[in-house]
């Protein structure tokens, strides 16, 4: 008698324990789900989400192919202008965000040593010297990762076609132009449920936060 | 002789003449009336001088001829009477416009015919048939009231006979009659006398009548308002209105006087009539104002009296999320319409509300009827259909002596292009399009909780601002080796020994050992004997060999850097 109840007692308070878990732990992000959730979204007809899978994406690996490929495709097929990277975002994309992070310690940490090394002891100059050059090195890699992805965490994309870009903020304002789905603009001020939105063509205007989703979320809703 | 030859001077003047018209008038056509009404007929009269053959009726569509019959007669043509044929023919229309009726005979023209449906007015009327004035309405005088200034004036205030609510906007009337020639001018709007009741939105421009009451012709002017009590109680009211009417300024005396030689003529000599600024008061009427219950009173009442009616829409119905919609409530009915008051929606689920703006456009003068609308913009946040409750709205109605409330229905609005259910309108087009992406990848272990990049987060930024300010305190701590730093120095001062060595400057090159070696300290025979050839090759111009040079470079080397020692 007393088993069954303990048993059943432990059980609740293991779902109990689970459910709770399950709200309070926050959303993970896996290049390749999102690459993935880009395709789905694609192939339902979303441009919008599927670019912004996309961007999640580039934002975890910067270099993958399939992600740049079917990024640039959605977003011909949706009649956003594409621009191609240029040759240094190329190479200081090419690696992972979060390597370059990990580089650019190891690169600070050539640099002391390197340092040190000089002041201590006479006999490893250069080697040390060599230590500072390739610490520096990786630390501009990183540097220069860091540069590149800053602009899209302020990023976001539209998620409705025909959004109106607004004189100001209120709902009945003018309309200063108007915003195909899966264009990407970015953020640089907002009010209320508006945002003041830059465009790619340098075009600004203030749009309901509804109809835009940032790359790098604040509080999730997809 | 003389009235024969006149006579036959006269026959020479009409023989042209009527040979002229039987040449150019050889026959006409009339029809009376030119300008008929639908329904109506018009008389066509041929007439012809000489004789007359039958003619063909006309086909005209529109129009019907009915051939009447024929005469034969004089036609008097300037005075003289010429035998002519005549033909009349009815015609009928079938409809409104203008015809167009063809020469039946010939030498005759063309003539028109204006066919009217009916309720135009006639332009060819003669300018002074106007019509006759109307008769004065004979009318008694308002109950209660009695004629002022020697029967010239009365003003009437009608009010309600019911009892009437706090804040209840009543409509009432203020006419004021005036006799014609006695009343001179109105000098001011009507007013109420007394401060418990608040006259509205009082009409500036009053109606305006011709009665005969008691036989005599006055003009009644009419203004509408509209009252509402501020406390309760009962309370007397009337109107009153500043006139100047032509009043007699004599005395008794001077009347008795002018009434013994003959009044006309002593009115006009010493001017005993002259307008005079009065005000006229209407009788006192009574009215009762209850307070309204308290009992019942729903939380929301914004104090609006009367007989209301509500309805809401929304447009549009269709939506992008983010777009504004407008939602609108409107009250219809009759009441203190200053009152009526609707917070509309508060905060609602899924949809952002903004502040309700209200406008009212009456029905009347006084703004007693009329409608007022609540236009309140919302904006969607989430798609697909949305509902939007019903609006209430309280109010008492003094008929029926309670609160009651209006409700309208729950609207449904369709949000599109959502992250739901929307996508673009072309989403099939574009699914179509994208057939060559690449392959989805396989699913990953690998997982973020964080989209920033690692070097965004400030764990990593205080990590690597740590390490950073460790190894600068470091490099602040640790002291470099008193070895290492005479090599340095040495080293600096061996560059200037060896500089003066190559070129071969004996003294310069002495002179540089003996302050590199002085500055570092370094001492010993060899190092003694280096000074002394120094001061030897200054003082005694010694010029050492290369081989000997060489030499001392080496020990100067050897002290300063190490090497070889």
């Amino acid at each position: 008698m007393g088993r069954p109840l303990v048993a059943m007692l432990i059980a609740i308070l293991a779902l109990g324990g689970s459910q709770a878990f399950a709200q309070t732990s926050p959303p993970t992000y896996s290049a390749d789900s999102l690459y993935n959730l880009g395709n789905s979204y694609a192939r339902a007809g979303k441009p919008g989400l599927a670019v912004l899978s996309y961007e999640r994406a580039a934002l975890l690996t910067p270099g993958d192919a399939d992600i740049n490929a079917n990024l640039a495709y959605v977003r011909a097929a949706a009649q956003v202008p594409v621009t191609a990277p240029s040759r240094f975002a190329r190479v200081a994309l090419a690696i992972r965000p979060s390597w370059a992070a990990w580089l650019g310690v190891l690169g600070l940490a050539l640099i002391g040593a390197g340092l040190l090394a000089t002041k201590i002891a006479q006999r490893y100059s250069r080697m040390a010297r060599s230590g500072v050059v390739l610490g520096a090195a990786l630390i501009a890699l990183t540097v220069s990762n860091a540069m590149l992805l800053w602009p899209r965490l302020h990023e976001a994309v539209v998620l409705v076609d025909q959004t109106p870009a607004r004189v100001s903020p209120a709902p009945m304002a003018d309309t200063a132009f108007v915003l195909r789905e899966a264009d990407s603009v970015s953020i640089t001020a907002e009010h209320e449920d508006f945002v003041f939105i830059r465009s790619r063509g340098g075009s600004s205007g203030w749009v309901a936060s509804a109809s835009l989703e940032e790359v790098v979320p604040r509080s999730p809703r997809l | 002789m003389r009235r024969f030859n006149l006579i036959v001077i006269l026959l020479c003047f009409l023989v042209p003449v009527d040979h002229a018209m039987a040449q150019a008038a050889l026959a006409y056509e009339a029809i009376q009336p030119a300008r008929i009404k639908v329904g109506e007929s018009a008389i066509l009269r041929v007439t012809s001088f000489g004789r007359l053959k039958d003619i063909t009726l006309p086909t005209v569509p529109g129009l019907t001829f009915e051939y009447l019959g024929r005469q034969q007669g004089l036609e008097y043509v300037n005075g003289t009477g010429v035998d002519a044929s005549f033909i009349q023919i009815r015609v009928t229309p079938q409809f409104a416009s203008v015809f167009t009726i063809p020469a039946l005979a010939p030498g005759a023209q063309a003539i028109g015919l204006e066919v009217v449906k009916g309720d135009e007015p006639n332009p060819y009327r003669f300018p002074s048939q106007q019509p006759a004035p109307p008769k004065l309405i004979t009318a008694s005088l308002p109950k209660g009231e009695q004629l002022q200034a020697g029967g010239a004036v009365f003003v009437h205030l009608a009010i309600p006979t019911r009892d009437i609510y706090v804040g209840e906007s009543v409509p009432v009337d203020i006419e004021l009659g005036l006799r014609p020639g006695i009343v001179t001018t109105i000098n001011g709007l009507p007013t109420l006398t007394g401060s418990d009741f608040t006259l509205n939105n009082l009409s500036k421009e009053p109606e305006r009548r011709e009665e005969s009451i008691d036989g005599n012709d006055f003009v009644v002017l009419t203004w509408h308002s509209a009252i509402a009590a501020v406390k309760p109680g009962d309370f007397s009211l009337a109107a009153q209105t500043p006139i100047s009417v032509k009043l007699t300024t004599l005395s008794g005396a001077d009347k008795a006087v002018a009434s013994r030689m003959a009044w006309g003529l002593l009115s006009s000599l010493y001017n005993g009539i002259a307008p005079k600024e009065v005000k006229f008061e209407s009788a006192v009427s009574t009215m009762k104002v209850l307070p309204l219950p308290t009992d019942g009173q729903p939380a929301d009442f914004s104090g609006a009296v009367g007989n209301f009616h509500v309805s809401s829409d929304i447009s549009p119905v269709a939506a992008a999320p983010g777009d504004p919609l407008t939602l609108r409530l409107h009250v219809t009915g009759a009441g203190n319409f200053d009152r009526v008051d609707s917070a509309m929606l508060g905060k609602l689920d899924h949809w952002k509300t903004y502040p309700a703006k209200s406008k009212f456009t009456p029905n009347d003068t006084v703004g007693y009827q009329g409608e007022k609308v609540f236009e309140q913009p919302l904006i969607a946040s989430q798609s697909g259909e949305q509902s939007i409750p019903g609006l209430q709205f309280s109010y008492f109605n003094p008929n029926t002596r309670r609160y009651e409330y209006a409700q309208t229905q729950p609207l449904n609005v369709t949000i599109g292009g959502s992250q739901a259910s929307g996508g673009t309108p072309n989403a099939a087009v574009m699914a179509q399009a994208l057939q060559g992406l690449r392959a989805d990848h396989p699913a990953s272990r690998h997982s973020m909780r964080d989209l920033r990049p690692l070097y965004f987060q400030a764990l990593y930024l205080a990590t690597t601002t740590g390490l950073a300010l460790l190894l600068a305190g470091g490099l602040f701590i640790v002291r470099p080796s008193a070895v290492r730093a005479s090599s340095k120095a040495g080293e600096r001062l061996m560059a200037k020994v060896e500089a003066a060595a190559r070129a071969g400057d004996a003294a310069g090159f002495f002179e540089a050992a003996r302050q590199a070696l002085l500055k570092t300290g370094q001492s010993g025979q060899d190092v003694e004997r280096l000074f002394a050839l120094a001061d030897e090759v200054k003082y005694s111009h010694y010029r050492p060999v290369d081989k000997e040079l060489q030499h001392w470079l080496g020990v100067v080397r050897g002290h300063l850097l190490g090497e070889g020692r």
